[in-house]
């Protein structure tokens, strides 16, 4: 059972993960990297502050997360004011340099990683406690980004995407606009990052690499840009699959390169076949839609 | 006649090529302009520098007695300036009604902080602009296709979509640029009325056109530029009798 809950703990924060970068790469058009930095500065920044500082857990999450939004936007702030490529460039160095940094200082563990991280309501209530608390921030992460999606802020994030300079003709801010996106995306991130550390009360700077940048931008793409269910059918896809072949006793030897295969080789499948992802976005802002519908 | 936008003294050039040739214009409230010239006169350039999509080498631009200099683009457009464009630009992802919504002088859906907490704030602005973008589009005759894509009307009729979109900030000065090119048949008569039923209210309009029966009909006076700079100012008949600027116009 012990596996299973941790499973699912972990598909729940994934989905977290896709459904903000979606918010972010999707619906904001900002592309960047460093999403998985921010995941990891919300699971650094809870420990630490639960662990070392003695702050309830609760506490901790909630500082997390705002360690994680106010970094995403000293990042964003200098980048967007040039130009939404700069996001890009700046999102990859302040990746590599951030974990370079959590490597190499000493109250974060080093590159051995944070560990004995007080764990949160497992010990009182049970690990299906913990289970609930993630899945219920799941629900509200993916319910939270579809809402925004189809309100005011969604249309006005729609006309962004089609025409910047129109954008700016009527009087709209597209600069904030995009920080305000990139900050509330990575903050989510950042949440996500803080249920990890007191489930699993441990974190090493390599689990927040490059190749996760990869798999939550293939769930992203796989499941379908700007779509609810997208980001949610691509990370249960690409985080259950792997742990299913775990299932078929294969020595690690060969497991490690079938589970890469099976990632790379969904990319190409996709790509080729199906483009637009599992679940494909409409063409027209869905807020228009809903509420021709209720009429 | 109040003044409503004052240009002094605006220089532009790109490399080579001046597009602004100390440049002095003044916009007054209900009147109708007309800026015509051959192509690469500078008609276009000269929207963008005022509405500050190009920042000037020189110059000032004031709207309604402040300096619009500091300001971005968008922020100019906060003072009361608007602008059309020559290749329309709409928003192809969203409903011909929702171009409009999203137009309004102060948007508070843009904050995602009144997103989140202020659903009353945005229900009340909501009705208004919907009460407005029903009302423009009504008398653009644009009713019918408020809930079509933008892309699926008619040139003629997307290009009386952006000046609607345009409308929608009641600004007290617009800038269209040639709202005509393409535009036929009932939507040229729409434009027409429309244009003149705005400076009827006060509005001060400059209007880029090729059109030279549009400019004698609507426009109370006309303005001639050539290479950058201003050559003449006048009534529209005046203009188009002159045989110096017909020939740089056709240059003979």
């Amino acid at each position: 059972m012990e596996y299973l809950d941790g499973l699912i703990v972990i598909v729940g924060l994934y989905v977290i993960l896709a459904a903000s970068f979606n918010l972010i790469i999707g619906y904001g058009g900002l592309v960047s990297i460093a999403h998985p930095v921010f995941f990891a500065l919300g699971a650094y920044a809870s420990a630490i502050l639960a662990r070392d500082l003695a702050l309830p857990v609760p506490l901790a999450m909630l500082g997390g997360t705002a360690v994680a939004l106010a970094a995403s936007i000293a990042l964003a702030l200098p980048s967007l004011r040039v130009s939404g490529d700069y996001l890009l460039i700046a999102s990859i160095g302040f990746q590599l340099g951030l974990l370079e940094v959590i490597k190499n200082l000493r109250f974060t563990g080093g590159s051995s990683g944070f560990i004995n991280i007080p764990p949160f309501l497992i010990r009182d209530f049970g690990r299906a406690s913990y289970v609930a608390l993630v899945l219920a921030a799941t629900a509200g992460v993916v319910f939270l980004v579809r809402w925004i999606a189809r309100s005011d802020y969604g249309r006005a994030m729609s006309a962004m995407r089609d025409d910047e300079l129109a954008f700016a003709s009527i009087g709209r801010n597209a600069m904030w606009m995009k920080i305000a996106i990139f900050a509330l995306g990575s903050g989510l991130a950042g949440l996500a990052g803080a249920l990890y550390a007191h489930y699993f009360r441990f974190v090493t700077p390599e689990q927040f690499e490059l190749l996760q940048s990869a798999a939550i931008l293939t769930m992203v793409v796989v499941g379908g840009m700007r779509t609810t269910w997208g980001p949610v059918v691509g990370a249960l896809l690409l985080e259950a699959l792997p742990q299913a072949l775990a299932f078929l006793n294969l020595p690690p030897s060969v497991l490690g390169p079938i589970q890469g295969l099976l990632f790379t080789g969904l990319v190409l499948v996709f790509m080729f076949f199906r483009p637009q992802g599992l679940v494909p976005a409409q063409d027209v802002w869905r807020g228009a839609r809903a509420a021709k519908e209720s009429r | 006649m109040r003044d409503v936008l004052a240009v002094r003294g605006l220089n532009k050039r790109f490399g080579g090529i001046v597009v602004a040739r100390n440049i002095d214009l003044t916009l007054h409230a209900g009147r109708v302009v007309g800026l015509i010239g051959p192509n690469g006169a500078g008609k276009t350039s000269l929207f963008n520098l005022i509405s500050g999509v190009v920042k000037p080498d020189s110059g000032t631009v004031v709207l309604d007695g402040a300096p619009l200099d500091p300001l971005k683009f968008h922020q100019r457009i906060h003072r009361g300036l608007s602008r059309t464009w020559q290749h329309v630009r709409l928003f192809p992802s969203l409903p011909v009604l929702d171009n409009l919504l999203i137009a309004t002088r102060d948007y508070p859906g843009e904050r995602i902080v009144n997103v989140l907490f202020g659903r009353r704030r945005l229900k009340e602005h909501d009705e208004a602009a919907r009460e407005k973008a029903t009302d423009i589009l009504g008398r653009m005759g644009l009713a019918n296709v408020a809930h079509s894509l933008v892309t699926d009307l008619p040139y003629g009729q997307q290009k009386l979509v952006g000046v609607a979109r345009a409308l929608m900030g009641e600004a007290t000065c617009l800038l269209l640029d040639e709202p005509m090119a393409g535009v036929e048949g009932a939507s040229y008569a729409a434009m027409q009325r429309v244009v003149r039923e705005v400076a009827d209210r006060g509005v001060a309009v400059c209007v880029v056109e090729h059109n030279v029966a549009f400019v004698r009909d609507l426009c109370d006076e006309g303005i001639f530029m050539f290479s950058g700079a201003i050559m003449a100012r006048g009534s529209v008949a005046e203009l188009i009798r002159d045989p110096h600027l017909t020939e740089l116009y056709f240059g003979h």
